[in-house]
């Protein structure tokens, strides 16, 4: 056991010693990153090639099976040729863009977020279990090999799993009408008007929250956090404007904010009537989504009336003055 | 005159020494990596590393407080000192911090928020507060988690009286803490603690050196080391033990004390370091020397940032560090992904 722990450690001086040889060669400026990504191929070229150094833990080799692009940017760089002939990679998309100076290694950036992504998915099993809370994270992380501690890598914690989920059903929910739009394009479907494609679409995504339902207050109550507000508006925005997008909208006058402002409220509405109906498939909420789309569908109408009956009033009243003044002979045109 | 010929005469054997371990990392070299076609070059730079850095002692040197001695020497003078401090430990310690570094502690628990079933292996945990303390967390965690499950419980539906019937509902874990460091004293002192505290499970005690821990790999969920990395020899060689022993998933946290970066509170700070410390020591634990060194070597380890790019050459990612009273402490953690 100790001849082993001193054989990794000299492995481990080598290792040091390899990424030392660039230290020197490298200008300053590419220091930092350029010699994590040495490090790091310092790893692969070692646990390649030899069988004495520690294997790397399972999820490393699930990375380098999964990932290709990861960990052979650097060798793209002509630094790489020099100190490390022995393990070329195949590097379709060199991805050679640098994070910000906090520190984050450029490969594995996607890789970690990525990673993150994946966690929040495997808890989202277990929300209904455990709640929107880091037990859930922490048992989708166990699913995934980690240790439950990786839960920490959440700072919002609980927050991080609503919003990831808010972010997932709208990427679904946008591919969904991006296929309509075009079964439509390709004459295979109807064009629906837009009242019925914004039903369609609100209760499309409002099913998605069907299987969480039960702890959707939950869910909802952290996303009215302040430090959660930006994030989720963000959401909100995002997905209403898609609907508007997918419906036809393409007006760029005061319309386009009252639509979306209009949706907006419809679907806020019946996401809390939603919450608390306990009628079988939800059927009043759909019934109270149709009367809300058919008021607003009113109101824009009624104001188009409003309006044109406005300016009817006004030419009336424009002739009845002409008429007044002609008739007291105030009028001074004959 | 004799001065020279003596400095010529440990020159000369500094240079006896360094084409021998040439060949070792020749040999090593040829053994575990790949060639280096830079060959040469290499070992003339690392060559004059060792020429500048060994000077005249033999052998490399590190510091020990303010002073510098051999890298052989240190771990036995740092075992001295705690060998000393080992009784008035826990004393001193509120003495000096005025009890804050109870704060910092619970402060360091918060940020791991550890759920039951995990385990801790705390470095260098001495006298065993950070164990003893994420004990507490998470037993009374798991008493939560607890008392939820049973009010759920409270009218179940038919349905769920029959599905719990064949699954003896999974309770969640119970948490073990591991406790390491070198020195016995420290660790019997803990164990008395353990005892008057009344914990008794879940609880273990191991001698062993950071640099070269006595244990498998993959084993823990969580790795604390508080205010005990800047007494290590090799603190490059404590991080990749610290991976080594992590499970994957798993995160390696460190409080330790840090630079200030406020101006005006950095020169309190020291004024308090160097006046008060070491005559507190003096007064209370009758031990100058050992506070002194303890106020030196705060200031010897590296910064935030340092240690944070130290931590992540070691493999760590997301190593992210959190400033405690102004950057007095700074808790750095890092997760093996």
């Amino acid at each position: 056991m100790a001849a082993l722990i001193r054989s990794l450690r000299a492995v481990r001086s080598l290792r040091g010693l390899g990424s030392a040889v660039v230290a020197t060669t490298c200008p300053a400026s590419l220091y930092g990153g350029l010699r994590r990504g040495f490090h790091r191929a310092a790893l692969l070229a070692s646990d390649s090639k030899s069988d004495q150094t520690v294997p790397p833990p399972s999820h490393h080799e699930h990375y380098q099976a999964q990932e290709p692009r990861q960990g052979s940017s650097t060798f793209s760089t002509e630094q790489a040729s020099a100190s490390d002939p022995g393990t070329q990679h195949e590097d379709p998309w060199p991805n050679t863009s640098y994070q910000d100076q906090s520190g984050e290694q450029a490969e594995d950036y996607e890789t970690e977020d990525q990673l993150q992504a994946r966690i929040l998915t495997a808890a989202l099993e277990f929300v209904p279990q455990h709640g929107w809370t880091v037990e859930a994270i922490a048992a989708g992380a166990e699913t995934l090999g980690l240790s439950a501690a990786s839960a920490g890598m959440f700072d919002n914690g609980a927050g991080d799993l609503v919003l990831h989920f808010v972010g997932q059903c709208n990427v679904q929910l946008t591919e969904i009408l991006a296929e309509e739009h075009n079964q439509v394009q390709l004459g295979q479907a109807e064009k629906k008007k837009t009242a019925d494609f914004l039903r369609h679409a609100v209760e499309t995504r409002l099913r998605m929250l069907v299987p969480y339902i039960d702890t959707w207050p939950q869910a909802m109550s952290l996303l009215l956090l302040p430090h959660n507000i930006p994030e989720s508006l963000k959401h909100l925005s995002t997905l209403v404007d898609d609907i508007w997008y997918y419906a036809g909208d393409r007006s760029t006058d005061m319309s386009w904010y009252t639509r979306r402002a209009a949706l907006t409220g419809i679907y806020n509405t019946t996401e809390l009537v939603m919450v608390q109906d306990s009628s079988p498939d939800f059927e009043e909420t759909w019934v109270f989504l149709d009367n809300r789309i058919r008021d607003v569908v009113n109101m824009a109408n009624t104001a188009k009336q409003v309006q044109a009956t406005g300016e009817a009033v006004v030419q009336g009243l424009m002739g009845a003055a002409v008429t007044l003044k002609n008739i007291t002979g105030v009028n001074q045109r004959r | 005159m004799t001065l020279g010929l003596t400095l010529t005469a440990n020159m000369a054997a500094s240079f006896k020494e360094l084409p021998r371990r040439i060949v070792q990392i020749r040999n090593r070299s040829a053994r575990f990596g790949p060639r280096n076609p830079l060959g040469n070059s290499t070992f003339r730079t690392e060559v004059s590393a060792y020429r500048c850095c060994s000077g005249a002692a033999a052998g490399r040197s590190t510091h020990f407080g303010f002073e510098s001695v051999p890298e052989g020497e240190k771990a036995e003078r740092v075992y001295k000192v705690f060998e000393s401090v080992a009784q008035k430990y826990d004393v001193m310690n509120d003495a000096m911090s005025l009890g804050i570094h109870r704060l910092w502690k619970d402060s360091l628990l918060r940020l791991m928020n550890p759920q039951p079933g995990l385990k801790l292996l705390d470095t260098a945990g001495g006298t065993g507060d950070i164990s003893f303390r994420f004990l507490e967390y998470t037993r009374s965690v798991r008493e939560g988690q607890l008392r939820h499950r049973a009010r759920a419980n409270q009218t179940p539906s038919w349905q769920e009286i029959a599905a719990g019937y064949g699954s003896e509902g999974e309770e969640p874990a119970e948490s073990r803490a591991v406790v390491c460091d070198i020195n016995k004293e420290m660790l019997k002192v803990g164990k008395e603690r353990a005892e008057t505290a009344g914990i008794t499970t879940g609880l273990s005690w191991v001698v062993g050196d950071a640099e070269e821990l006595p244990f498998n790999d993959d084993q823990f969920d969580v790795y604390t080391i508080a205010f005990g990395i800047r007494n290590v020899t090799h603190i490059e060689q404590a991080l990749q033990e610290a991976l080594r022993v992590l499970k994957p998933g798993g995160r390696f946290m460190c409080l330790e004390f840090s630079k200030v970066s406020n101006p005006l509170l950095s020169r309190l700070y020291d004024a308090y370091s160097f006046q008060m410390i070491p005559v507190l020591g003096e007064v209370i634990a009758g031990d100058w020397k050992s506070y002194q060194y303890l106020v030196e070597s705060i200031r010897r380890f590296p910064d935030q940032e340092t240690f944070k790019e130290m931590i992540e050459e070691a493999g760590f990612f997301r190593v992210q560090y959190v400033n405690l009273t102004g950057g007095v402490v700074a808790i750095h953690s890092g997760f093996k992904l």
